[in-house]
C-alpha cells in the first residue's frame, strides 16, 4: 500500500517538475505575472485611489473587497461548524 | 554541465515547493492516523502559498509598501518609478489562501474530535474495522457479495 503511495506521489512530482520548467525563473522581472499592466497600476495609484501606503492593504481592502468579504464568510461558516459540532447540550 | 545546474538553480523555488507538496501529499494518502493526514494538508497548503509567493519576487524588488510617507501624489509617482516592488497581486491572493486553510482546519480538527468520541480511535483502519462490524452493509466486499447473490 505505501509503494503505491510512494509512485503516485514520485509521478505527481515529476510531472510538476516537468510543467514547472516552462515557468519564469525566480526574480525574473519580465515574467508575465509581473509584466502585466494591472501591477502598474496598482503600484502607481495604490495610495492615490485607496489612500494606504501599503499597497497589499490596499488591494485587500479595496480593490478585492468582495473577496474579502467572501473569505469573512468562510471563518463565520467555519466558526459556525466548530461550534455546532463540539458544544455540549445539557441535557 | 554548469548549464544544467544554472537552470536547476534558477528555478530552485519550483524543486523546493514540489518537494514540500509531495511530502504533504504522501502523508496525506499513506498515514493511517487522522492527525497526520490534517498535518500532510497544511504541509501542501504551505508549498502552495511558497509557490505563490515565489512567483511574486523579482530581483532587487523591496516589500509592496510604499517607501516614502504621506507626501501626495506626485511625490508618489517619483519614489515609485525609482523603487521596484514587488508583485503584490500574490501576496493578496495567498492572505485570503491563509485565512481558508486556518478555517479548514479548525473544520478538520473539530470532525477528529467527535471522530475520537464515537470510535475511542484515531486510526483509520481501527475506524473502519469498527464500522464494518456495526454495519455490515458498509463493508465493500459484503456489499459485492449481496449484489452477487441477487
Amino acid at each position: 500500500m505505501k509503494i503505491i503511495a510512494l509512485i503516485a506521489v514520485i509521478l505527481a512530482g515529476g510531472m510538476l517538475i516537468y510543467a514547472g520548467q516552462d515557468l519564469p525563473a525566480f526574480g525574473d522581472p519580465e515574467s508575465p505575472a509581473y509584466q502585466h499592466p494591472i501591477i502598474e497600476h496598482y503600484i502607481t495609484h495604490a495610495e492615490t485611489e485607496s489612500g494606504v501606503g501599503n499597497i497589499v492593504t490596499a488591494l485587500l481592502a479595496n480593490y478585492r473587497g468582495y473577496d474579502t468579504l467572501g473569505e469573512v464568510t468562510v471563518i463565520f461558516t467555519a466558526g459556525m461548524t466548530v461550534i455546532l459540532l463540539l458544544r455540549r447540550r445539557e441535557i | 554541465m554548469s548549464g544544467i545546474i544554472e537552470i536547476i538553480f534558477a528555478e530552485f523555488n519550483y524543486w523546493i515547493y514540489v518537494t514540500l507538496m509531495m511530502i504533504g501529499f504522501y502523508a496525506m494518502i499513506a498515514k493511517k492516523n487522522l492527525i497526520k493526514k490534517v498535518i500532510g494538508a497544511n504541509i501542501f497548503q504551505t508549498a502552495i502559498f511558497l509557490f505563490y509567493i515565489s512567483l511574486a519576487e523579482v530581483k532587487g524588488g523591496t516589500a509592496p509598501i510604499l517607501l516614502h510617507g504621506h507626501d501626495g501624489a506626485d511625490a508618489a509617482h517619483k519614489a515609485v518609478s525609482e523603487v521596484i516592488y514587488v508583485n503584490p497581486l500574490p501576496h493578496v491572493l495567498i492572505l485570503t489562501a491563509i485565512v481558508v486553510a486556518v478555517s479548514t482546519t479548525a473544520v478538520a480538527l473539530a470532525l477528529i474530535i467527535k471522530i475520537y468520541e464515537e470510535y475511542g480511535s484515531l486510526e483509520e483502519d481501527v475506524i473502519l474495522a469498527y464500522r464494518r462490524q456495526l454495519q455490515p452493509e458498509f463493508s465493500e466486499h459484503a456489499r459485492q457479495k449481496q449484489e452477487g447473490e441477487q
